[in-house]
C-alpha cells in the first residue's frame, strides 16, 4: 500500500504510471470523474484498452463504471465470461473483442460524496488478493481526497494527507453537511471550504468543525477563504 | 423492549440475524440494534461497534447511543485504546478498570475520555472473521460489576453475529468481496454524519435529533438509513419530504 501511494503523491500531474497498474496485479487502469448529472469524463487512462472500455462505457451509457458512480458501491466483476448477459446487455457484446477478462471499479467516494470510478482491467480471470484490493481501495481514497471539489478540479493532495487524518470524526462529516446548506455547494466543496477555513485560521479542522455543529461560526456565501485562494498563499 | 425476557431478547436478535442472512436489509440499522440489545442483555450502559479500514485504523459503525458525545468515546480509539488492541492480537479484554493507572497507561487519553463520560469499565470483544479480527464490540459500564463468564460467551457471541451481518453476502468467499462490503460500512456511516448535518442545518435543530427523525422516517418507509441518506446527500431526495424532530 505504502509503494502505492508514494507512486501516487510523487506525481504531481493528473496521471498515474503504469507501474500502479502491476503494483495492483492489473494491465491497466482509468480514472473518470463525475460531471454534472449523470455523464463522466475520462480523466486518464494507461492504455488502449482501458481507453477503448471507457470510451464504450460513456457511448452506450451503461457499465460497472457507471453502477459504481450510481451506488457508490465498488462492482467487482473477477470472471468477465460469467456476468449474466442481461447485467449490461449492450456492452458485454461489445467487450468481446477487447483482452478484458477481469473488471473492478471502484468509486472514488466520501460517503455519500462520489466525485469519480477507478478502474482496474485484467486479461485474465481471477479476484483481486486482499492485498491488492487494499492497494486498490487505498488509491481510490486518495484520489476522491485530490477531485473531492468535483468538476474534475485538483486540489492539493498533500493538504489532502492532512485531512485524510480528520475524517474519521462524526463531527467533521455532519459540519460538512451543514455547511454544505449554509453555503448552498455540494458535500465536496462544502467540505473544501472547511479546511480552507482552518488552514486559513491555523485551526484543526476538527475544532472549526465543532464550531459549525455547535452553531458557533457560519461560513459567508462570499468569503475570503475560498480553497484556491487559501492553497496560493500557502504556496 | 424492557420487559421483554431476557431469553426473549437473545431469540429476537437471533429472528434479525436469520432475516438478514435472506433479504436485502438494512446493516447499519441491524448493527445499532444490535448495540442496544447488547446494553440491556449485558446490563452494560454503552456499546459501540467498530470496524477497521484498509490502514488498520478503527472507525465507529455503529453505537447504542448516537450522541455525539457517545460516538467521539469511540472515535477516539482510531489509534489507541483497548479496541484496537484487541483488533490487533484477536483476543477479548473483559472487566477494565477505567480508573486504574497500571491499566489505562497504554492509552491515557481514552481512559481520561471515558471516564470523562462516566464510565468506569469498560470489555472489548472481537469482530473475529477466521483466523483474523475485522474489528471490535466495546462495551461501558457507569459502574463496576465485573461481567460474569457466561455474559461474556454472550457478548463474543453478540460480536460474532454483528460480522455474520457485516460479511452476510460471502457466496464467493473472497477477500476481495469482503473487504468491499467492510469498506461499504464504512462509507455508508460517513454517509449518514453527512446527511445528519443536512437535515440538521435545515430545521435549524442538532444532529443528534436530526438522526432520530432520518431513522423514523427510514423506518416507516422502509428504507435503509444509508440508502435514505445517500439520496439526501446526492440530493435526489426532497427532505421537505422528511417531518422535522
Amino acid at each position: 500500500m505504502s509503494e502505492i501511494l508514494r507512486a501516487f503523491h510523487a506525481e504531481r500531474g493528473s496521471r498515474l504510471s503504469d507501474g500502479c497498474a502491476s503494483t495492483l496485479g492489473m494491465d491497466q487502469l482509468s480514472v473518470s470523474l463525475a460531471l454534472e448529472g449523470p455523464t463522466t469524463e475520462t480523466l486518464w487512462t494507461t492504455g488502449e484498452t482501458s481507453t477503448s472500455f471507457e470510451d464504450l462505457q460513456f457511448t452506450l451509457g451503461e457499465g460497472p463504471g457507471l453502477d459504481a458512480l450510481r451506488t457508490g458501491r465498488a462492482v467487482l466483476e473477477h470472471d468477465v465470461s460469467a456476468v449474466a448477459a442481461g447485467r449490461w446487455p449492450v456492452l458485454l457484446p461489445a467487450l468481446a473483442g477487447l483482452p478484458i477478462q477481469a473488471v473492478f471499479c471502484l468509486p472514488l467516494a466520501l460517503g455519500g460524496i462520489t466525485v469519480g470510478v477507478l478502474t482496474a482491467l485484467r486479461s485474465i480471470p481471477g479476484p483481486m488478493t486482499g492485498q491488492q484490493m487494499n492497494d486498490a481501495m487505498a488509491l481510490a481514497a486518495a484520489l476522491a481526497l485530490r477531485y473531492l471539489g468535483g468538476d474534475g478540479e485538483q486540489f492539493d493532495t498533500r493538504a489532502g494527507g492532512r485531512l485524510d487524518g480528520e475524517l474519521h470524526h462524526a463531527v467533521v462529516h455532519q459540519a460538512t453537511g451543514m455547511l454544505s446548506v449554509q453555503l448552498g455547494l455540494p458535500p465536496g466543496k462544502a467540505l473544501l471550504r472547511l479546511r480552507a477555513h482552518a488552514y486559513g485560521h491555523d485551526r484543526p479542522i476538527l475544532d472549526v468543525a465543532e464550531d459549525v455543529v455547535a452553531r458557533r461560526l457560519r461560513l459567508n456565501r462570499d468569503s475570503p477563504d475560498e480553497p484556491n485562494a487559501s492553497e496560493e498563499t500557502r504556496g | 423492549m424492557t420487559s421483554m425476557s431476557r431469553e426473549q431478547q437473545v431469540s429476537e436478535v437471533f429472528v434479525q440475524v436469520a432475516d438478514s442472512l435472506i433479504d436485502d436489509f438494512d446493516l447499519i440499522e441491524f448493527l445499532e440494534q444490535l448495540s442496544v440489545h447488547c446494553v440491556t442483555l449485558l446490563d452494560v450502559s454503552a456499546v459501540g461497534i467498530l470496524l477497521a479500514s484498509e490502514n488498520d485504523r478503527l472507525h465507529t459503525v455503529a453505537a447504542s447511543d448516537e450522541t455525539t458525545q457517545v460516538l467521539e468515546l469511540f472515535v477516539i480509539q482510531h489509534d489507541q485504546g483497548p479496541c484496537l488492541d484487541s483488533y490487533r492480537d484477536g483476543a477479548a479484554r473483559t472487566n477494565i478498570d477505567l480508573n486504574d493507572p497500571s491499566v489505562t497507561h497504554a492509552w491515557p487519553a481514552f481512559a481520561e475520555r471515558a471516564r470523562m463520560s462516566g464510565f468506569r469499565t469498560s470489555h472489548v470483544f472481537p469482530l473475529r472473521l477466521r483466523d483474523r479480527a475485522v474489528g471490535a464490540m466495546n462495551l461501558f459500564h457507569t459502574g463496576s460489576q465485573p461481567l460474569t463468564a457466561p455474559d461474556a460467551s454472550l457478548a463474543q457471541a453478540l460480536a460474532d453475529i454483528a460480522t455474520i451481518a457485516l460479511l452476510q453476502q460471502r457466496d464467493l468467499g473472497q477477500e476481495q468481496r469482503e473487504k468491499a462490503q467492510l469498506q461499504h460500512a464504512l462509507t455508508s456511516r460517513i454517509t449518514i454524519e453527512q446527511a445528519k448535518g443536512i437535515l440538521a442545518e435545515r430545521w435549524n435543530t442538532n444532529p443528534d435529533l436530526a438522526f432520530d427523525a432520518l431513522r423514523a422516517y427510514a423506518r416507516t418507509h422502509q428504507l435503509r438509513i444509508s440508502d435514505l441518506a445517500r439520496e439526501i446527500v446526492d440530493q435526489t431526495l426532497d427532505t421537505a419530504h422528511i417531518p422535522r424532530p
